[in-house]
């Protein structure tokens, strides 16, 4: 079936990651030839969301062989609970006797057998929405192929226990563990964040450049209540951010309130999986030809005709020939890459299912929980639980990640923040405050960024997944790689509406319908 | 903008590579046949409004893009589906060999009670014919899933298939409805619009303290 590929193409992009895929789609809107390529069977690369068996094989095929994902390490898969369920005819039988169904009790079994209903995300985001994703996905009007929910509340983790952080002006007033004074004085300093423009030197914050943002609190009068919840839950910092860091991470925070929800963000309905995908679909309807399951044994530059340089992929013994190759850097060849040391960072992660959510809530909660750091040492780590109006899990359970910047492995950097919010004994008959963990995962991820060696013009390398909580990182870096390959054309134009697409000439009409309506809105 | 229908379902063509998904979707959309749209190069959806027992039923037809080319479609093409047409082609016996395996795609990725129908197109080809009516038929049967022959070119029941397709997710639909329970687990979710809403207001409301 693959045999009928054709061999020559302006662009081919290899991996289908976020940053592949948008650097694919951009090049197909504006008439390249693109040919998109992935070694695995599904789309996203390190981006994907899986179902329950996806997961799975994913993880067995990482163990089998570590050299396949070198960027996914210290990989742990835990259950808490039991293959099957134990007694199911007993259980049945006093089922029908109440009238409410007890909490049904988890196996492994109802894992696996309810599998497609999980949609797990290696690298979970949330999108501001005011940021770049949002405005790109309007703007080029590939938000057709994505939903999205508002995460419904911001949490943070103070006095040893969850506390929902006041994120809009209502929950501002409405909430009781702020007072008067405080509100007045919080009110002040987020106006003048709003009103900080990196441009202008004379501003409230020139004297901070220095200084840590928490000592800009303090000096601000704020009270250690309101100095964590802008520190650590609004910035995501922690004791030693830079005063500036913090007040552009705040100022993100604010303007991006307002616009879809109580909160900030937005969450993509099935899993952020979903977005690269949308990319793909645009690049797909443009032209671009796609092969996943098709690996890349070599890449070579030559130089053709005319001095022009041409990239030769050979792949399942064919050369596929383009002038501009983008490549994921896990797919690169090594010495195409630059000599020179990368930049490498490593992000501890966990996934977790629990059967319940970490603070109930009147509807089915979508949380951002930022906890400070417990632990001298310890980074500031990020939590994200969604459920099942999410397309994420089954009915009943709720799916947990934790992201934080790696200091000793996955496993030791997370655990004690998850046990502070999870019974992790696996029980699930005792009706206590905490939720019961029924699975984990934990893995580390290196997020190495590296250029291509001197004189290769038309190599690109895309880097993986990064930490932070959006996907800014991604976007900018594909319109930057957009911009080489096709100097002075748009990123991204809108692509027309499929109803504003009027079809000319060339064409037959056949036998008058029946009276119906007109087929255009 | 005032709503203009009662219902808007989404569909998709589902089949192997020159089958005549789209000149299927073009008969129906546009009532227009191009013997050279072979490929399926910018065409994402079409929109037809049918009316149907006086209700106003907007469908959004969605095509491929091609990427069933290497059998690539994305898994976010599935993604809340309510009914599927499955075509194959009459003069092609692989193309209709694979609607089990177009089945099994579906039923690892759309949602597990969505509507489905085969078509088998191009039945104006007489001449070339590899699959007959009656095999068409057996497999529909067994699958439980309605079958017509359709010709896009003589615009032979494809306004049939739609209207049917259409009819029997309306019924599903509404039997739902009466079965209580009428918002559905898909509210609250967002599509992203160029609505332009009033930068935010920090300041403004600020400014009320």
């Amino acid at each position: 079936m693959d045999d009928d590929l054709p061999t020559d193409f302006q662009v081919i992009v290899v991996g289908t990651g976020m940053v592949e895929s948008i650097v694919a789609a951009a090049c197909s809107r504006i008439g390249k030839n693109v040919l998109h390529l992935d070694s695995s069977d599904h789309y996203g690369g390190l981006w994907a969301s899986y179902n329950f068996e996806g997961l799975q094989k994913f993880i067995k095929e990482i163990n089998s062989d570590p050299n396949r994902q070198l960027q996914v390490y210290n990989l742990i898969e835990k259950w808490y609970i039991d293959k099957d369920s134990p007694q199911e005819e007993t259980k049945q039988e006093t089922e029908e006797e109440k009238t409410e169904p007890p909490k049904k009790i988890w196996s492994q079994a109802d894992f696996a057998s309810e599998y497609r209903k999980f949609n797990i995300d290696m690298t979970p985001k949330l999108l501001f929405s005011r940021g770049p994703l949002v405005e790109l996905l309007i703007s080029s009007n590939i938000a057709r192929y994505a939903e999205f929910r508002c995460v419904t509340r911001v949490l943070t983790w103070l006095n040893d226990k969850l506390n929902p952080v006041p994120c809009s002006r209502a929950d501002v007033f409405a909430t009781e563990a702020v007072s008067i004074v405080e509100k007045r004085m919080l009110m002040k300093m987020l106006t003048s964040i709003v009103g900080y423009n990196e441009e202008e030197m004379d501003n409230e914050f020139k004297d901070w450049t220095d200084k840590s943002f928490k000592d800009y609190l303090t000096h601000k009068g704020l009270t250690p209540n309101l100095i964590h919840y802008v520190l650590y839950a609004i910035a995501g910092g922690s004791d030693a951010m830079p005063c500036l860091e913090g007040v552009r991470e705040c100022k993100k925070f604010l303007m991006s309130l307002g616009r879809y929800g109580n909160t900030p963000f937005l969450w993509p309905m099935y899993g952020s999986g979903e977005l690269p995908q949308g990319f793909c679909r645009l690049c797909a309807v443009f032209g671009g030809v796609y092969c996943l399951n098709r690996p890349i044994d070599s890449v070579e530059t030559k130089t053709g005709d005319e001095g022009k340089e041409i990239v030769v992929i050979g792949s399942k013994s064919k050369n596929l020939n383009c002038d501009h190759l983008v490549i994921g850097i896990n797919e690169c060849p090594k010495d195409l890459l630059s000599s020179e040391p990368s930049e490498s960072s490593d992000i501890s992660k966990a996934i977790f299912i629990t059967n319940g959510t970490i603070m109930p809530s009147e509807k089915e909660p979508l949380t951002l929980l930022r906890f400070p750091p417990l632990d001298e040492g310890d980074n500031p780590v990020t939590v994200l639980e969604v459920g099942p109006a999410t397309g994420s899990c089954p009915k009943g359970l709720f799916a947990v990640y934790f992201i934080t910047n790696k200091v000793k492995d996955a496993e030791s950097d997370l655990m004690k923040y998850a046990e502070k919010i999870f019974d992790m004994t696996g029980d699930q008959t005792k009706a206590g405050d905490k939720p019961t963990c029924l699975w984990s995962l934990f893995y580390n991820v290196k997020d190495v960024s590296a250029g291509v060696r001197d004189g290769v013009e038309t190599v690109h390398v895309c880097a993986g997944p990064d930490a932070g909580l959006d996907f800014d990182r991604a976007v900018i870096q594909s319109e930057q790689i957009f911009k080489k390959i096709c100097p002075g054309e748009e990123f991204l134009p809108r692509a027309p509406d499929p109803e504003d697409i009027v079809f000319e000439d060339d064409v037959t009409h056949g036998p008058e319908f029946r009276g119906d309506e007109g087929d255009k809105e | 903008m005032a709503k203009t229908y009662d219902y808007l379902f989404k569909l998709l063509l589902i089949g192997d590579s020159g089958v005549g998904k789209t000149s299927i979707l073009f008969r129906f959309s546009e009532d227009a046949f191009n013997i050279s749209f072979i490929s399926t190069i910018g065409i994402d959806f079409k929109i037809r409004t049918i009316d149907l027992d006086g209700k106003k039923v907007k469908l959004q037809i969605w095509d491929t893009a091609g990427q069933e080319r290497f059998r690539t479609i994305t898994t976010a093409y599935y993604r809340g589906s309510m009914g599927i047409m499955l075509v194959y082609d009459v003069t092609n016996e692989k193309s209709f060999e694979n609607i089990k395996n177009w089945i099994r795609n579906i039923e690892e990725n759309a949602s597990a009670d969505v509507e489905k129908m085969i078509l088998g197109n191009k039945c104006d080809l007489d001449a070339k014919r590899q699959v007959s009516k009656e095999r068409g038929e057996q497999l529909a049967v067994e699958y439980q899933i309605k079958f017509v022959e359709t010709s896009a070119k003589d615009s032979l029941n494809v306004e049939y298939a739609f209207y049917t397709l259409a009819r029997d997710i309306k019924a599903k639909m509404e039997k739902k409805q009466e079965a209580s329970n009428p918002a559905g687990a898909r509210s609250g979710t967002h599509q992203l619009r160029d609505e332009r809403p009033k930068p935010t207001s920090w300041l403004a409301r600020c400014s009320v303290l």
